[in-house]
């Protein structure tokens, strides 16, 4: 028996040695490694708090219920952030001047915290992120602008996918719409930061509201009225009401003032008159009668004049594809085609040019293809005169109206 | 020529050491006692372990009479008269003689041994010799070997043997090979059941491991590597398995084997599962002239899983990073309906054309394509976890003369199992069954058998998991699943979110509604789909047939005086029938018929050098005809140590299915290389481009119709002998071969618009996987040795290392040689200790290299593999049983033999067999 536990321990010990060797099990599969960089640095929200300077903004960020959102860094942010001076001058506009610029920061900082709106500054900031990481660099110099969606969605029931749009730019300095950044590239783990020079506001109506309700703009409103008449039933789609109201639009409209459709209508009144061989002066004071109210669109006696087609070939021709803020302009005379040239491609479009002063652009000018001269852009008495009350720049949700001083002729009269 | 060179039979069987060839002629001779009269009985026993020993074969010395022991150790004998010496033999043992002068009981005790290198073989060179005397490397497996091996299955067996690499695609499905080429479906290694090609017809892999032999009946296994069609035609380019069932003269009775086994104890992979494994054999000998076998098994446990969750770029056909979490175009290897592809730019602009505002932000999405897959289950959560394997065959055996024995046999299994194919397949159902009639005489054999497959209820996981993602919610459309993927990745990009976690939301906000797995509205969508045939499902209505007549006359008899010669022929037909499947066969089933014959003329040219001189030369209808010569020397250093030289040519016609797949596999097409498909996909007109190259700007075309047979010329220098007082066996090996018109695959691709091919088609063209013949000669080359070494008291130890290699594999070349440049195999054992000697042990241990796998389904590294194996076992001698304790990859170290396969875990059992021989 003795010799037969030696066999025992002996193969006992073979075996646990062989288990020994062993212990260097089976590897694993060979895994393939992904080279995914890891976000360093401050997320966005750290970053805004890391700067004394944008401590007025930050607090808006916390009243609009946004920052869980700029710290998530599984996301990706661009912020256009106005310092404190600028956020100053918004609460000073904000409170109807109530809250004077120079007053301590912890009074803006209160206003913001307790009395602003929780919705307006979600909406004020929400319209100030883009989802997506724009270094200056990326935002492109062609004009008018880049269309960047922000994280508003103005109408979530509607569809999840409706976002408003902002529209930075790198022409003529960079811009975001209107707004001059000051300092860009502000880097941050989960995006980057641009600081604008004031707050951008997102626009909240559409075109048509506005030429539907201006004053100064009746005889536009009674052109588009008419152009669209060719077009039954009005609003229906493919009607130009129906596309200023169009949240997916994205137009600007040079709107001649009602002044200058006076002039333009009067004169070309006169001209068919005299054609008829009625007497200058009589034809002068009939044709001065007669376009003295925006009602010459819907003048029965006029309408083979002013047909449906031709009046809204002259508006069509008011009106570009494209955003464009005056600061978008070029410097240089450049031809931009309009939508008339969805109808008349070879048709050569608006000849556009801005002059700048420091930062905003001091004339802009658009000229039709046969008028005689430059009609101006109204620039506004001041800068940044928002809608309702301003002439340039005037920012919608659908486009930008821009108020100008003649009636573009697109073709002989 | 002197009449000493070539002696007759019955002179070496003066020899002692060639009385075994009586045990083995026994089989081929009839050895029956016609009207004779004096009966002489007795029982042997084992003298050290005082058991009956069965199946020993009693002759009469100096006739053809003779009869075996049956079950219990007893024989019965017939003399013409007294007195005679009877002679007594049986592997294992020391033979011995015993002279008879009265009638009386004669009993024998028989002395064990442990001689080795005395087995005798056959398919070798289709004549009985000495293992130590073949002149091609060859190793045997016998029925003792079976019962003190560790392993639960012999197929385990086989994978300890020299050079051989095993690919396990489930618990039931091993596949083995040697010299390369492993792989499920292994088309260059064959193997054969009594005598029976037992590859399926239509999907082209051997299923010995489900409807072959029963280990109980199992009389040896022997293996050829190397290159072996020169004697058993088509295939085997790398070796030949050729199982021999025990004949129901010889071994009689009932036995049977209880195997009871845990595996998964860790459940890592799923809850602990009981193995069992229950074999049954009954044979009886009615009479001299008629004898009757029953065999029976059924394996019973939860499978294996393939739990490769690693992303696989299916078009480049090689892994890839990430996860379903990191990767939205994720393709797992053992994750199926995420082969469903498709890029989401399409839906994106889309929404930049219905909102233009969005379409600047869009188009900075859209740079490059944003390809995302569909959500797939993992194989576990899919596949029936139940593997069953039931075997039945049977087979009546009838003496037609004393010469001439008359064979009708039938297999049948079927079964539960997965198969590793272009995807992985879930056999279930699966039904093979094998049916033949033989008459064997001592010099000639007359054989006919068929295969007949039915796939039964099997189906092609990514198939059947692609269309039942397509049926809970289709991919196309305005509010398919892709559609609301885009829509969904849009609103998150669009709130800021990174593109992974835009990805996690977009599949979140898709896959709603997505059936949970073990539900009752996910099983009953999936069940259908499994059992419609694809394209619309993923079920494989295989129905294909094998046909085979074949024979051989051994005519040494009459040539004796200048050679022995053996002569040949066969005849095959398949009938291919996937009803669209699988083959080019929707219409009608596809026929390939092949003949073949064979000459074999063999010759001792000194009293110590052989030679031996083959050939075939065989013809398949859609190939022109092969001739396949083989010459082999052996050269008799001393005494049992040989040196074996030959040089070998081998074949293959392609496989039915490099011939006739059509196979959708949506990343790409597998088809074959007849001409009809290249016909069917407008080859002509619009032709196809090897991919690599035009990707790198270069436009080769794919020419069709040339496909040729494979073939292997092989030389291989051996050495096999034992030393140091024969308790050494030494068998070493070293083989070189070339391969002409290899077979391998190509991906190229073809234009959709049928334009004149760019380079933009190599990523968005057709894509198809064509066999095609390499136009270079691929070489391969190896190494074997093994060592046996017998020690006192019943201990020994073997080793064997193996080498395969091959070289000169053109860059774009599939060739899947998937076999580890080195593998060893180490045992410790002892057959009998202890102070009756019953105790038995077997310590076995296997470590193969790390190698770059290739298949169909996947490609990729695969680490070094080592398993250890045991046994301990104790003889019952009183009722002729073993109970046995064993486990295989005792550690439970879980481990891939193939990319895609099932991870195998350890297997613990205690077994009972009963009446084992």
């Amino acid at each position: 028996m003795k010799y037969n536990s030696n066999i025992f321990k002996r193969s006992f010990l073979s075996a646990a040695s062989a288990i020994l060797i062993l212990s260097a099990c089976n590897k694993d599969l060979e895994q393939i490694a992904a080279v995914t960089p890891a976000p360093t640095g401050n997320s966005l929200g750290a970053t805004l708090a890391a700067n004394p300077d944008d401590s007025l903004y930050l607090a808006m960020v916390k009243r609009a219920g946004l920052l869980t959102t700029i710290n998530n860094t599984g996301a990706t942010y661009t912020m256009f952030v106005p310092n404190n001076n600028a956020m100053r001058i918004f609460v000073n506009a904000a409170t109807g001047g109530a809250i004077p610029i120079a007053a301590p920061d912890a009074v803006h900082s209160a206003f913001i915290t307790n009395t602003l709106p929780v919705a307006n500054a979600a909406g004020l900031v929400g319209y100030n992120i883009v989802p997506q990481k724009v270094m200056a660099a990326d935002i492109p110099a062609t004009f008018p602008n880049f269309q960047y969606p922000t994280i508003l969605n103005p109408a979530p029931t509607v569809s999840a996918l409706l976002r408003l749009t902002t529209f930075p730019s790198t022409a003529n300095g960079a811009w975001l719409n209107n707004i001059p950044l000051t300092n860009v590239d502000i880097p941050a783990s989960n995006g980057v930061i641009h600081n604008t020079a004031f707050l951008v506001t997102p626009p909240q109506r559409f075109l048509w509201d506005r030429i539907n309700t201006d004053p100064a703009l009746t005889y536009l409103k009674a052109a588009i009225i008419r152009a669209d008449s060719g077009t039954a039933p009005a609003g229906s789609p493919g009607t130009l009401q129906a596309a200023l109201l169009n949240i997916g639009a994205n137009l600007t409209i040079f709107a001649p003032t009602d002044v200058a459709f006076q002039q333009t209508l009067t004169g070309a009144i006169a001209q068919v008159l005299i054609g008829l061989g009625v007497p200058p002066a009589t034809a002068l004071a009939q044709a001065t009668a007669l376009a003295s109210t925006p009602a010459v669109f819907e003048n029965p006696a006029l309408f083979a004049v002013l047909t449906a087609q031709t009046v809204k070939g002259i508006v069509v021709y008011h009106i570009l594809g494209k955003r464009a803020f005056t600061n978008n302009f070029p410097t240089t005379a450049t031809l931009v085609p309009t939508l008339l040239n969805s109808a008349l491609p070879s048709h050569p479009g608006v000849t556009l040019q801005a002059t700048f002063g420091v930062p905003f652009v001091s004339a802009a000018t658009v000229k039709g293809a046969y008028n005689t001269t430059d009609a101006n852009v109204v620039i506004n008495a001041s800068p940044l005169i928002p809608d309702p009350s301003g002439s340039s720049d005037q920012h919608y949700v659908n486009g930008v109206i821009q108020k100008i001083d003649q009636v573009l002729i697109p073709l002989p009269l | 020529m002197p009449d000493n060179i070539v002696k007759p039979k019955l002179a070496n069987m003066r020899k002692i050491t060639s009385y075994l060839v009586t045990l083995l002629l026994a089989h081929i001779i009839s050895v029956t006692a016609f009207a004779q009269n004096v009966t002489i009985s007795g029982n042997v026993r084992n003298s050290n372990s005082q058991e009956n020993v069965s199946a020993v074969s009693v002759t009469i010395k100096g006739s053809s009479t003779g009869t075996f022991t049956d079950d219990k150790g007893n024989y019965s004998i017939s003399a013409k008269s007294l007195p005679v010496t009877l002679i007594f033999s049986s592997i294992g043992f020391e033979p011995q003689e015993v002279a008879v002068s009265t009638q009386q009981k004669t009993d024998v005790a028989f002395k064990p041994t442990s001689s080795l290198g005395q087995e005798i073989v056959v398919s070798a060179s289709r004549v009985p010799e000495k293992i130590l005397e073949s002149p091609v490397s060859i190793e045997r497996v016998s029925a003792a070997s079976i019962r003190s091996a560790p392993s639960s299955g012999f197929y385990d067996i086989v994978a300890t043997l020299k050079g051989v690499d095993v690919t396990t695609s489930s618990l039931t499905f091993k596949s083995p090979t040697t010299r390369g080429f492993g792989g499920s479906g292994n088309v260059r290694f064959n193997q054969l059941v009594d005598g029976m090609d037992n590859q399926a017809p239509g999907l082209n892999f051997s299923v010995a491991s489900i409807i072959g032999l029963n280990e109980l009946d199992i009389d040896n296994i022997e293996l050829l590597s190397g290159a072996s069609s020169a004697l058993y035609g088509s295939g085997g380019m790398n070796g030949t398995m050729l199982m021999t069932s025990k004949s129901p003269f010889k071994y009689q009775g009932l036995s049977f084997v209880i195997k009871e086994g845990i595996l998964h104890t860790d459940e890592s992979q799923r809850q602990a599962s009981s193995f069992h494994n229950w074999s049954l054999r009954w044979a009886e000998k009615f009479s001299d002239k008629f004898a009757v076998k029953i065999t029976s098994e059924l394996v019973q446990a939860k499978d294996w899983i393939g739990t490769d969750y690693r992303n696989y770029d299916r078009s480049g056909g090689k892994l890839k990073a990430g996860s379903r979490e990191t990767d939205p175009n994720f393709d797992g290897i053992n994750v199926y309906g995420d082969e469903t592809t498709g890029d989401i730019r399409p839906v994106l602009n889309g929404v930049a054309a219905a909102a233009p505002f969005l379409a600047p932000f869009i188009s900075t999405l859209t740079t490059k394509p944003i390809n995302v897959s569909r959500t797939g289950y993992t194989e576990q959560e899919l596949i029936n976890p139940n593997t069953v394997n039931f075997k039945i065959s049977g087979s009546l055996h009838y003496k037609l003369t004393e010469k001439t024995e008359a064979v009708i046999a039938a297999y049948w299994g079927t079964g539960n199992t997965v198969y590793t194919g272009a995807s992985r397949y879930s056999l279930r159902n699966f039904k093979m069954g094998q049916y033949k009639v033989e008459l064997n005489n001592k010099n000639w054999t007359l054989r006919a058998y068929t295969t007949q497959e039915n796939a039964g209820d099997s189906y092609n996981l990514a198939a059947t998991t692609q269309n039942f993602n397509e049926a809970w919610k289709p991919s196309p459309g305005n509010t398919g699943w892709f559609a609301q993927y885009g829509q969904a990745f849009l609103t998150s990009k669009l709130n800021g979110l990174s593109d992974q976690d835009a990805h996690i939301a977009a599949r979140k906000v898709a896959d709603v509604g997505r059936p949970v797995v073990g539900t009752a509205s996910f099983n009953e969508v999936y069940d259908k789909i499994r059992k419609l045939p694809v394209p619309k499902g993923g079920g494989l209505l295989d129905r294909s047939d094998l046909y085979v007549a074949e024979g051989n006359y051994n005519l040494s008899s009459i040539t004796k005086s200048v050679a022995d010669v053996i002569i040949g022929a066969n005849y095959k037909k398949y009938v291919l029938n996937s009803q669209g499947t699988l083959f080019a066969d929707s219409i009608d089933p596809i026929g390939i018929k092949e003949f073949g014959i064979f000459i074999q003329a063999s010759r001792d040219i000194t009293s110590k050098l052989k030679l031996t001189a083959s050939g075939r030369y065989d013809k398949n209808e859609y190939f022109k005809g092969r001739f396949t010569p083989r010459v082999t020397a052996v050269y008799k250093v001393v005494p049992n140590n040989n040196i074996r030289l030959s040089y070998q040519t081998a074949y293959r016609f392609p496989s039915n299915q490099q011939q006739f797949i059509n196979l959708d596999l949506i990343s790409y097409k597998l088809i074959g290389g007849n001409e009809g498909l290249a016909t069917f996909y407008n080859f002509n007109a619009n032709p196809a481009y090897d991919r690599d190259s035009l990707a790198a700007g270069k436009t080769i075309q794919q020419q069709f119709g040339q496909l040729k047979p494979e073939s292997l010329q092989s030389f291989e220098l051996g050495y096999k002998g034992l030393v140091l007082n024969s308790k050494l066996l030494i068998d070493i090996y070293g083989y070189y071969g070339q391969f002409t018109n290899f077979l391998a695959r190509r991906i190229v691709v073809q234009s959709k618009i049928g334009a004149p091919i760019t380079q933009a088609d190599a990523d968005t063209g057709n894509i198809y996987s064509v066999p095609i013949n390499s136009d270079v000669k691929v070489t391969t080359y190896g190494f074997g040795l093994g060592l046996d070494y017998r020690l006192p008291k019943n201990f020994s130890i073997s080793f064997n290392l193996a080498s395969d290699n091959l070289k000169d594999v053109p860059t774009n070349f599939i060739a899947s040689f998937n076999s580890p440049k080195y593998k060893l195999n180490a045992a410790f054992s002892n057959t009998g200790f202890g102070k009756t000697k019953r105790y038995g042990f077997t310590v076995a241990y296997r470590w193969q290299d790390a190698f770059y796998f290739q298949g169909d389904l996947a490609n990729g590294n695969l680490p070094s593999v080592q398993t250890l194996d045991a046994q301990l076992s104790v003889k019952l001698p009183k009722t002729k049983s073993i109970l046995k304790f064993g486990a295989t990859n005792l550690l439970n170290q879980y481990y891939y033999n193939a990319v895609g396969n099932s991870n195998i875990g350890g297997l613990y059992y205690v077994s009972f067999g009963y009446n084992i021989y």
